[in-house]
């Protein structure tokens, strides 16, 4: 892999260093929360509503208390405290509308009792003799009836706050318009007008949620869990029961926002507190799919309008969100939709973003990859390319002609934040021009779109579809970060980061950060993250801003300690730190004399200036530098059954300097995976109750091995001045992708526009053979 | 974990029938199926391993395969693997995964007559006997055998002639590692460009694979290069399917008319 | 019930539940390295070998594994020397959580050993039940490439 010229002359950033915990996972080491047994400890089991809105009239745990149960809890048993399961800053945008237990359930898989047993089988044994009378209420189940006139309350507790219009099932609200898109609109000489629908998408990482709560010694509550959100789960937690904990996250088996929420902690720490003894809670496949979180399923209608010569005028999206049963980032999720995507066209005359995010009695929707970029971005990309059909551009050269550039700006980054309103930016690297023309050029795009797309002879078709995409890297003006540095008398550091790595890498990369400023190697510097007593804060893993925040903070901590060990050296030397430089794990003095940083931290222990050389330093981020992505599908179709294969998927990146290019390809490689299933392959399916039937691996489908063609990953040469060593983020911004640039694809192969995902095979069938018989 | 009583492990067909007979009893072979049964009421599993069904025996005019025989060894058997010109090896190698492979049995297949299973598809386009044991030992076609319910009965032998011709399995599935949304099996014998002898199997439909003998009837006599429209079009008609999570029945019927002429088109190329 | 097991190399006979999984057993005995991710046999991750062939041992009865030998990715790495195909997953990138690479590396293990020389395709079949979130896929078939061609020039 040829590294990315850079404006800093790079020793370890920028290389691909193998990942610092990962010896210990492809040994199977025991590292994640399930793997940890603890003397005694009660298995922790959730009695889960069947039901998708009732309200529990009576529960008797009497008969259930058979021998080898410590205890069963119901909303009786646990502090009425309203709360959010969303692991956000503090004040959460997300709405308060939510109890550990309550007396009402709001969907299929709703927590009603926590039980906790000797073991799995009296756990499950007792599970089924606590008898529940519900009143059963009439449900919402299909989120664009939420706000029908008769449509039930979905929340009606008088303790919800920050909800937008609970009455009518509205959890939030948001619109903003910039000049006047209607009178725009007017002008073009080409428009579209369409609707765009996303699917709900379970995150479907490996490892199911899972948390261990116990007293230390010292009775400290403590809790294991597999969280991308420690900081935020303890402040939670400290909420809800009153009482400090210690959280420590283990090794991840994935997250992509399924673990920035509360989901087990509560339950475990409820029995711990109870019983006074360790308690673990080992989410089923099941469960995991179905009482955790999904992606906001999204209705944008689209109005776009563009001149002849292809200037984009106007540009319209109205949505509707669905965020299930509880309002978890469903404001911040729904706003992403616009302020990360709409951004990319900052050359239009008006701009136009608003709609509800609603209630209803489905699954609670959460943070996913991507965060609604990947939703409004479907809607967003597709429409742009109807229009450029119409128009009869290629689309390439319509969507670049009409998207941002270094050194501008667009007025949405002030208008629309996190919830809030947001910060300016100048954009100070973009690199899509690159992008767009070097991807074509090595996807062989123009000599690709001569040939003929329909082979009748052996039914096939083939067809071409390009997207555009734009993320940010952290949430400005909120994001903070924190890192440690220690230094050993033996030369090695210890970095202590707040950081969450939940499998992408993180502990390896801030790791390279600090080897990088040090001149050191990473494997002299041992991370230890995520630990609230120990690590400093961080926000955790999600919004793109690990690298951005985590490793600006790793860095600044890292430029510190390189002046406390020159300082130290300049005392040792009596030489003024100016002559001092780091060079290969020692510091050099002008005239020649040098001292190992071992040598130099033993003299600070025992006999010299006796000190610890320890920095903390944080960092908050003041802009949200984007990455930017063009993205090239090919697909072949097979024109007698509808199946869609993506045969080739060529990404071309600009994510700035790439701290570990192994890494980052990774990043890249994944996310277009997770987005080609969330295009073609993973579908949530209700039956009438509302029970999701697509519970498990069997039947809800994540592309397997062979289901994905190529993905190839290419990074621009890209250097942001305020990331760490020129670095943005790289995370998210490939999963906005592959459902436009799969929906383009087939239309070009079939003259067929396929404005809902995922793209089922039927559909997709039932059009083809309407159109060619 | 399964919380049942016993797990025995018999050493004779007789006695693992006559455990069998106790209620609450399940006779398991690969464990696949059976580690996903949530009964309350099951007591007993009873383990066929014992019984000495691990097996392909090839004979002159026929291929014997133990019960207990796993799919994987039905690949890598040199003779059997290549029947139908290379008809097994292909289309069992489309079955779940090398893991599964290396576990399901094929008396395990059959026996719990799954809809969706592919492995009564593939024996019954090769045309299969079954030999079961319900107190005596007896032989039936599996076409007959999967129609009806015989109680407690153990499926100790598959046997499969030496057919002529070209066997075609085409399977339509989301995902690769994914069971099929409709299934079917095509074995043609031609004189020159004509058909003589016919048999269409479907299966996944999601009922439990079926023979579709109208199309078996107007294909036969007929030459296979210009059949593939009309007898696409004439499946489409007859078949029966269903609706489910997967697929529904219109889009079965469709898929069965596209299965058919790919598995037509197969024989030719 | 009592049941003997060589499990790595060392012999183990132990009392178990007669509807016990292979998958609860071996995590008891310590191989934490069998994940479970699924219940439904369809994501590979507790794959272990039996007498050298890969299974799923949240689908396997320990009573049937009485008398033969199984083993797990704790047995393929000795005293912490990495084995080619954990190597190549570490330089290709191809371990992201790392809750499915058990699994992977004893499924693979079991490949090289019946294809020393695996194409593109092979693996992708041959690997087809191990399902992995994290990579998209592309990284771990590198990997594997990559380890089958250490292996060959060792």
């Amino acid at each position: 892999m040829s590294r990315v010229l850079t404006k800093e002359k790079l020793n370890v950033v920028n290389t691909p260093v193998e990942k610092v915990d990962g010896k210990a996972l492809v040994r199977g080491k025991p590292v994640f929360t399930d793997d940890f047994d603890l003397p005694n400890a009660l298995t922790v089991k959730i009695l889960r509503s069947p039901h998708a809105h009732a309200i529990i009239k009576s529960i008797d745990t009497s008969a259930a208390m058979i021998e080898g149960v410590a205890c069963i809890l119901t909303y009786k048993d646990v502090p009425h405290v309203i709360y959010t399961r969303a692991g956000q800053g503090y004040p959460e945008p997300s709405p308060y509308d939510t109890f550990i237990l309550d007396k009402k359930v709001r969907y299929v898989g709703d927590a009603v009792a926590i039980i906790a047993a000797e073991n799995e089988n009296i756990a499950e044994r007792a599970m089924k003799l606590i008898k529940v009378d519900y009143e059963i209420l009439p449900a919402v189940l299909d989120y664009e009836h939420a706000q029908d006139p008769d449509a039930p309350v979905i929340h009606n507790e008088p303790e919800i706050s920050g909800a937008y219009d609970p009455k009518h099932n509205i959890a939030s609200h948001y619109e903003m318009e910039i000049g006047n898109v209607e009178e725009e609109l007017k002008k073009c000489d080409y428009t579209v007008d369409e609707v765009y629908y996303t699917p709900n998408q379970s995150h479907a990482m490996m490892e199911t949620h899972a948390a261990i709560s116990y007293f230390d010694p010292n009775g400290r509550l403590t809790v294991i869990t597999s969280t991308q959100v420690p900081f935020h789960a303890r402040r939670i937690l400290n909420r809800l029961f009153g009482v400090n904990c210690r959280v420590i996250k283990p090794r991840i088996g994935g997250g992509f926002g399924g673990k920035q929420a509360l989901h087990v902690e509560p339950y475990v720490v409820a029995v711990t507190l109870k019983t006074g003894r360790p308690a673990k809670c080992v989410y089923t496949r099941e469960e995991t799919m179905t009482a955790s979180n999904t992606r906001h399923a999204m209705r944008f209608r689209v109005r776009a309008g563009a001149m002849k010569d292809g200037t984009l005028k106007a540009i319209e999206l109205w949505g509707l969100s669905n965020t299930g049963a509880y309002g978890e980032h469903a404001l911040t999720v729904f706003m992403v939709a616009g302020s990360k995507t709409l951004p990319l066209y900052n050359k239009v005359k008006a701009v136009k973003f608003g709609g509800d995010v609603v209630y209803s009695n489905t699954e609670p929707a959460g943070a996913f990859r991507g965060y609604g970029a990947p939703q409004g971005m479907f809607a967003l990309d597709s429409a742009l390319d109807e229009l450029a059909r119409k128009i009869g551009m290629d689309p390439i050269t319509f969507k670049l002609k009409n998207s941002i550039r270094e050194g501008e700006t667009s007025p949405i980054f002030k208008i629309m934040g996190e919830g809030r309103e947001g910060v300016e930016q100048i954009i100070r690297s973009c690199k899509i021009e690159e992008c767009a023309i070097e991807g074509a050029k090595i996807f062989n795009w123009y000599e690709k779109i001569k040939k003929p797309r329909i082979d009748m002879k052996n039914k096939i078709a083939h067809g071409y579809g390009v997207a555009f995409a734009m993320q940010g890297s952290s949430i400005p003006a909120i994001d903070m970060g924190g890192a440690t540095l220690k230094m050993n008398d033996d030369g090695t550091f210890n970095l202590l980061v707040g950081a969450t790595d939940l499998g992408t890498g993180s502990d390896t990369i801030l790791a390279q950060i600090a080897a990088e400023v040090l001149h050191t190697t990473v494997d002299k510097i041992t991370v230890y993250s995520s630990d609230t007593d120990i690590t400093p804060f961080d926000k955790g893993a999600y919004a793109s801003s690990t690298t951005y925040v985590s490793g600006n903070a790793v860095k600044s901590a890292a430029e510190k300690m390189k002046k406390e060990i020159l300082k130290a050296a300049s005392e040792l030397f009596e030489k003024p730190v100016e002559l001092l430089d780091l060079e290969e794990d020692k510091v050099v003095c002008e005239d020649g004399r040098s001292i190992s940083f071992s040598e130099l931290q033993t003299k600070l222990f025992y006999t010299f200036n006796q000190r610890q050389l320890e920095v903390t330093e944080s960092f908050v981020s003041e802009v949200a530098p984007p990455p930017y992505l063009v993205s090239f599908a090919e697909v072949e179709i097979d024109m007698e059954t509808g199946k869609v294969k993506v045969v080739d998927f060529l990404n071309y990146i600009d994510c700035g300097v790439t701290i570990n290019p192994v890494l980052a390809r990774g990043q890249v490689e994944g996310a277009s995976a997770q987005g080609i299933g969330m295009a073609l392959f993973e579908d949530h399916i209700m039956d009438r109750n509302g029970r999701l039937i697509t519970d498990d691996f069997f039947t809800y489908k994540i592309p397997a091995r062979g289901d994905i063609g190529k993905i190839e990953v290419r990074f621009a040469k890209s250097y942001e001045p305020t990331g760490p060593f020129g670095a943005k983020s790289v995370s998210e911004i490939g999963l906005d992708t592959p459902g436009p640039a799969i929906a383009n694809a087939i239309y070009d192969a079939l003259g067929i526009r396929m404005r809902r995902l995922p793209i089922r095979s039927e559909e997709l069938f039932f059009e083809i053979r309407k159109k060619y018989g | 974990m399964l919380n049942i009583k016993e797990y025995v492990k018999p050493d004779t067909v007789q006695s693992a029938y006559e455990i069998g007979q106790v209620p609450n009893s399940l006779y398991v072979s690969g464990g696949l199926m059976v580690s996903q049964i949530k009964s309350e009421r099951l007591e007993r599993l009873i383990d066929l391993k014992s019984l000495d069904l691990d097996y392909i025996r090839e004979e002159e005019e026929y291929f014997k395969i133990g019960a207990n025989t796993k799919l994987s060894s039905l690949i890598s058997h040199p003779s059997f693997s290549s029947l139908g010109e290379d008809f097994v090896k292909k289309s069992i190698k489309e079955i779940g995964s090398v893991q599964i492979r290396n576990m399901a049995t094929v008396g395990g297949s059959i026996a719990f007559r799954l809809g969706w299973s592919d492995v009564i598809t593939i024996f019954m386009t090769i045309g299969s006997q079954v030999e079961i044991y319900n107190g005596k030992f007896q032989k039936m076609d599996l076409e007959d055998f999967i129609s009806q319910k015989i109680k407690g009965a153990i499926i100790t032998e598959i046997t499969v002639p030496k057919i002529e011709g070209k066997c075609i399995f085409e399977k339509f599935a989301k995902s690769n590692f994914d069971i099929a949304t409709l299934n079917l099996g095509l074995r043609v014998s031609l004189d020159g460009n004509f058909i003589k002898e016919a048999r269409i199997v479907a299966g996944s439909r999601p009922m439990i694979s079926q023979r579709i003998r109208e199309v078996e009837e107007f294909v036969t006599g007929k030459e296979i290069d210009k059949i593939s429209d009309e007898a696409s079009k004439l499946i489409q008609k007859v078949i029966q399917t269903g609706t489910d999570l997967r697929a529904s029945a219109e889009y079965r019927k469709a898929l069965s008319g596209s299965l058919l002429s790919k598995a037509l088109r197969r024989v030719t190329q | 019930m009592k049941v003997n097991i060589k499990i790595n190399d060392r012999n183990y006979s132990i009392e178990i539940e007669p509807g016990e999984m292979l998958l609860e057993t071996l995590r008891k005995l310590g191989y934490k390295g069998v994940k479970h991710a699924c219940s439904t046999a369809s994501c590979g991750a507790c794959t272990v070998q039996i007498d050298g062939k890969p299974v799923l041992s949240c689908s396997t009865f320990t009573a049937a594994v009485d008398g033969h030998e199984v083993k797990t990715v704790e047995g393929f790495s000795n005293e912490g020397v990495l084995s080619e195909i954990q190597k190549a997953i570490l330089e290709e990138g191809a371990s992201q959580c790392g809750f499915c690479i058990p699994g992977l590396v004893v499924t693979a293990e079991a490949l090289l050993k019946e294809n020393p020389d695996p194409n593109q395709e092979e693996i992708i079949e041959y690997l087809k039940g191990n399902l992995c979130r994290c990579t998209g896929y592309e990284s771990q078939t590198r990997a594997i490439m990559k380890a089958a061609k250490a292996r060959r020039e060792r």
